[in-house]
């Protein structure tokens, strides 16, 4: 083709200046999420990958023969010697300090030993340790008694090659063989795995393509609706083409390439700025801890990939949109008639309905695993259910706007209810990224509602208090020896009791009692009220378990109970203060007597945040914030370009002396009633896709009421959609002036 | 014809100055325009014909002279000092509009289109449709209420323009180039019928045009000529 | 078209031989269709006769081709009133007006005011008609309809030329 052809037609026009701007910046801006979102994701996998040795759980070091003749019982368990080859390992899961919790492992090794623990040169010695920068740095700047005392004399750095982020806070001590086997916790390890997410690793990749999905689906109409700007002056000028001889080939070719070339400028500049972003991504916290910068770096083929395949793609979208129009040499003289949309266009959403019911009966009520047909079904159904509510918007849009036809009383919403009626697939084109944000964000609101924080309990007469730390005394700790401990954690500031409780045996032990024994007077420390007459007392040891929730009552216990029993438990109770609490942390954990990590019941809220699924939480979140914004954006883009379409008839209409006031309304009737329209459907069809996913994950999850965010991020999404339009007045004012009616 | 040199002009202009950036449209201007008349504005593309009627009809405050107003029962307003919301009221109630093309809205049927003027000035919607549909049918388009402007011949558009202009009974109506893009037979058709209707109200006509045979239909005419009135401009016998 | 106005036009540029108004009107008027000598002193015979010109001095062997002719002060009025009043809209106006427009400008009087006057005789001719048109039969608006269209005609004509008047004068002048 005539090379000066394309010219006329790329810069045509002063006025076409403007459409190009948009097209390239509405690019430039889809391409850098892209970006980054691929980065991040790249990030959240390699981030996965380097702290999956921490997944490790290792054989059991003890072995336990079973006794013939009879299945249900068994021997004594003899401990499976060590080896250069393997190591004992003890997981603490309530290392806790503040409000964060510490990735902490116990290894006892022989040396030398063959066994390489990731991210650190040797095994530690006893008593020493090895811990994440981060980690470091909060056991420099905190008082020895409150945290570093835990873990003894520091050794040395973890390598970031075995840290999940640069916020990651892990610590390796080391520990004797006698030590770790004497708690019962201990396990043999000889490697660590390399699997990130274990048995669920299916469940949680298409949790992930599913929420890729939902971000990149906004972004991806927010390129289409930018390509489609000025569409009405550009017919008119394809028509003048026409005219002088172009065949409808040459102007579709033209139309891909004007487009082609604003979508490579704006592309390129999204990959620019992508990588100018990147340092201010990496900087938000992802499940509590940031992302290395590198990790979020995609590489120049994945840039080059995306460049090539957004402008690819805008170029054969505006070719086929032109081709489709059918601009003749007389150009489009006449109003283009939309197809009227008819019920055929339910079928997407019903399908996609149809594919998610299906994979969650076959996981639910067959009870079959067919992981290979059970993710596609899912991650298609899914797919299928956000185009569906595009294409299925215009049909109910029209539905709504011939009732709103047929009532409309003003001026204004006649003007806008015909327009919709005329033009439903336009108008809902307007509105379908804030209505897929809608959706996006209900999605992710109530698959998230399942992983919501557990409520910390209140503080309850006749339950642990929420103030106090506890641990089970290991066996053979000598009575003297336990209230030695006890004492001198009294003495520390900010913990106001300890107290001790006593049973038959350790509390894991075989031989351990169903009660735990106490003084009488130091119950009121434990926060029990009623209490019996009596010098001893004994309450149900499910005290310790945090999911018990009814308080328990005392019973008196037989004056001298005590006698001949060992301590089991021992309480701290504090002032509240997080110092105080890291403090008694520390002091029942250095004790040497305890069997396992002092715990609080306040402990149980932070592990349960930590679960894997939670990290998709925040994901969820940011894709919630993007979505919102982008749909934002291409409601103001989309509506101005409304504006712009018809300024010559809007003109008129204000020349014959139509206030401005009733075109605002018109434009705002124009996005408020396709948004409303498939808005709660939008949110409904959100819950449900919710539940049916996490159903479809694992059935021990609920959906629950979703939290004040989805409130608060819903009546964002309305607020920007108010925002948008209102954006748009100022150009209705200036585009429908004198200069706009002119006849050219 | 119904000129009446004793009574006060409906519309007169003194002085009219008016620039687009370094382009003088207007040039001083004088003009009266008198109640019930159907004033031809001729002259030759680029004379200011436009800018002169946009003027009178207050849609433009010239940067020089003033328009003044006398409508009957009211007292006389000098259009050229009222703030737009003032001028866009008085458009809407005093004053109707033909263009060349393209002023229908292409989503609205033909008898929508002819009511928004009156929706916009508080009809009910009902009565607003019975009025467009009578006035359509007088202008020849009985049962094409219904049909979108699409769907319309040129000369069916142009009357349905027509009734949405006079439909709220204006004192004055204005028409730039109201037959431009029409056919002979089509635009008789529209000039005959629009005249019918204005005379039969007493309507003011302040009609652009730049063809003879239409500018025939009015009472005088008027030539701009690089935005001032021509010369040869004297009130014919 | 009036010849005899048209030479008096011509003459009131100033005192000329019978032999030079015939050139002058050929160059002018005269494409495809010169006047004859006699035509020309017959004329000027009449409008001697009339006293719009009076012959200066005869000079020797004067034949009429050697006589040389003045326009008098009634002459002069007549070639005014002749070019600012507008014709009656037919036709075979336009070589009349044609004529008119030429002398005005020869004359280096207002050509464009005789063309405004004109355009007004030729509207008031078209109201009228399309007054007449609103209550006729078929075939008096069709009768009406040849006259508009002619008178039309003749209007894009004034109007053309008016827009040229400044051109035309130049290479009149020139010329």
């Amino acid at each position: 083709m005539n090379p000066g052809l394309f010219r006329l037609a790329v810069v045509g026009s002063r006025s076409a200046y403007g459409r190009l701007a948009g097209i390239a910046g509405g690019v430039a801006v889809g391409v850098c999420l892209v970006l980054l979102l691929w980065g991040g994701a790249n990030g959240l996998s390699a981030r996965d990958d380097r702290g999956a040795w921490l997944r490790e759980t290792g054989r059991p070091a003890v072995a336990v023969p079973a006794v013939s003749g009879d299945p249900s019982a068994s021997g004594p368990a003899t401990p499976v010697p060590m080896t250069a080859g393997t190591v004992l390992m003890r997981t603490n899961p309530v290392e806790i300090f503040r409000d964060q919790l510490i990735n902490r492992r116990d290894f006892a090794a022989l040396s030398p030993s063959t066994v390489k623990i990731p991210g650190i040169p040797a095994p530690p010695e006893p008593g020493h340790y090895y811990a994440s920068p981060a980690l470091q740095r909060l056991i420099e700047s905190t008082p020895r008694d409150q945290l570093g005392d835990r873990f003894g004399q520091f050794a040395g750095t973890i390598d970031d090659s075995a840290l999940p982020g640069p916020d990651s806070l892990v610590v390796i001590t080391g520990a004797t063989e006698a030590e770790l086997r004497l708690s019962g916790r201990a396990s043999l390890v000889s490697d660590f795995t390399t699997n990130p997410y274990g048995g669920s690793a299916a469940a949680y990749n298409t949790v992930l393509l599913i929420g890729a999905a939902a971000v990149f689906f906004p972004v991806l109409l927010l390129i289409s609706i930018v390509t489609g700007l000025g569409a009405a002056q550009r017919r008119e000028r394809f028509a003048t083409l026409r005219l002088i001889g172009a065949s409808p080939q040459t102007v579709s070719s033209i139309a891909a390439v004007e487009t082609a070339v604003p979508s490579l400028i704006g592309a390129v500049f999204g990959v620019v700025l992508a990588a100018a972003l990147r340092p201010a991504a990496a900087q938000i916290p992802v499940n509590g801890t940031r992302v290395f910068e590198a990790d979020l770096a995609t590489g120049p083929v994945a840039a080059s990939a995306v460049v090539a395949i957004v402008v690819l793609a805008s170029a054969l979208v505006a070719g086929y949109r032109t081709s489709r129009a059918g601009i003749g040499p007389l150009g489009v003289t006449r109003a283009v008639h939309e197809k009227t949309p008819t019920m055929w266009r339910a079928v997407p959403l019903m399908a996609g309905l149809a594919a998610m019911i299906t994979a969650v009966v076959i996981i639910r009520v067959l009870e079959v695993h067919l992981p290979w047909l059970e993710s596609p079904l899912l991650i298609g159904g899914f797919v299928l259910i956000l185009a569906g509510i595009v294409v299925i918007g215009p049909w109910l849009t029209q539905l709504v706007s011939r009732t709103g036809l047929r009532r409309a009383r003003s001026a204004a919403a006649v003007i806008a209810a015909s327009r919709i009626h005329k033009t439903p697939v336009a108008t809902f084109r307007s509105v379908s990224g804030l209505v897929i944000a809608v959706f996006v964000v209900s999605v992710f609101a109530g698959a998230s509602s399942v992983i919501q924080t557990t409520e910390a309990p209140a503080a309850r007469p006749g339950l642990l208090q929420p103030t106090s730390l506890h641990a089970t005394v290991g066996t053979g700790h000598t009575p003297a020896r336990v209230l030695e401990a006890a004492h001198r954690a009294n003495e520390l500031p900010g913990i106001r009791s300890a107290t001790i409780g006593y049973g038959p045996a350790a509390l894991h032990e075989r031989d351990a009692g169903p009660e735990i024994f106490l003084r009488a007077a130091d119950a009121p420390a434990l926060g029990f009220e009623n209490i019996p007459e009596s010098e001893t007392v004994a309450v149900d040891a499910s005290l310790l378990h945090f999911w018990t929730t009814q308080p328990l009552a005392l019973s008196p216990a037989p004056a001298r109970a005590l006698e001949g029993l060992v301590p089991v438990v021992m309480v701290l109770g504090t002032d509240g203060t997080p110092e105080a609490m890291d403090r008694a942390r520390t002091a029942m954990n250095s004790s040497g007597v305890t069997a396992i990590p002092a715990t609080s019941p306040m402990d149980n809220k932070l592990q349960s945040s930590t679960r894997l699924i939670q990290g998709l939480a925040v994901l969820a979140y940011l894709g919630m914030f993007l979505a919102v914004a982008i749909a934002g954006l291409s409601l103001a883009v989309a509506t101005a370009s409304a504006v712009l379409d018809r300024k010559r008839v809007l003109g008129l209409m204000r020349l014959m002396g139509m206030p401005v006031s009733v075109l605002r309304r018109i434009i705002t009737r124009e996005a408020a009633v396709p948004l409303l329209t498939v808005l709660f459907l939008s949110v409904g069809l959100g819950f449900l896709v919710a539940w049916l996913m996490v159903t479809g994950i694992d059935d021990s999850y609920r959906v629950a009421w979703p939290t004040p965010d989805y409130f608060i991020a819903l009546g964002l999404s309305l607020l920007l959609a108010l925002a948008a339009v209102t954006a748009t007045f100022g150009l209705i004012r200036g585009n429908t002036a004198m200069a706009a009616t002119r006849f050219e | 014809m119904s000129t009446n040199d004793t009574a006060a002009p409906i519309l007169s202009a003194r002085g009219l100055h008016h620039s687009f950036g370094q382009t003088e449209a207007l040039r001083g201007i004088d003009l009266d325009v008198h109640a019930g008349e159907v004033l031809a504005v001729m002259g030759p593309s680029g004379s200011g014909k436009s800018t002169l009627l946009h003027c009178l009809a207050g849609v433009l405050v010239p940067d020089g002279g003033s328009v003044t107003y006398r409508p009957a029962g009211r007292s006389a307003v000098e259009t050229s000092a009222l703030g737009e919301p003032e001028r866009a009221r008085l458009r809407l109630s005093d004053f109707g509009f033909v263009f060349q093309f393209g002023q229908l809205l292409p989503e609205l049927t033909a008898a929508d289109n002819v009511s928004i003027p009156l929706l916009l000035a508080g009809t009910r919607r009902p009565e607003a449709l019975r009025r467009s549909r009578d006035l359509l049918e007088r202008l020849g388009l009985d049962g094409l209420g219904a049909k979108l402007p699409g769907e319309l011949s040129g000369g069916q558009a142009q009357r349905v323009a027509v009734a949405r202009a006079l439909v709220t009974s204006p004192a004055v109506l204005f028409a730039d180039e109201p037959t431009g893009s029409l056919d002979s037979l089509a635009s008789e058709n529209v000039l005959t019928l629009m005249l019918e209707l204005v005379r039969e109200a007493g309507t003011t006509v302040v009609m652009i045009t730049h063809d003879a045979r239409t500018a025939a239909y009015a009472d005088r005419e008027v030539i701009v000529r690089d935005g001032a009135i021509g010369a040869g401009y004297r009130v014919s016998a | 078209m009036n010849n005899s106005l048209t030479l008096l036009g011509l003459l009131s540029r100033g005192p000329s031989y019978g032999y030079d108004l015939k050139h002058s009107y050929d160059r002018y008027f005269g494409a495809g269709k010169a006047l004859a000598f006699g035509q020309v002193y017959s004329t000027l015979a009449r409008m001697v006769r009339d006293e719009l010109i009076r012959a200066l001095g005869e000079e020797t062997g004067g034949g009429p081709d050697r006589k040389k002719y003045e326009i008098t002060v009634a002459g002069q009025d007549r070639v005014r009133a002749w070019l600012f009043t507008p014709d009656v809209p037919s036709e075979s106006l336009q070589s009349e007006l044609f004529a008119k427009t030429v002398i005005a400008l020869l004359l280096d009087d207002d050509a464009e005011r005789l063309l405004d006057v004109q355009r007004s005789e030729h509207m008031a001719r078209m109201r009228e008609l399309t007054r007449l048109k609103r209550d006729a039969g078929l075939l008096q608006v069709l009768m009406c309809d040849h006259g508009l269209f002619h008178i039309e005609a003749d209007l894009r004509w004034i109007d053309l030329t008016g827009a040229r008047l400044t051109q035309l004068k130049k290479e009149l002048q020139s010329a």
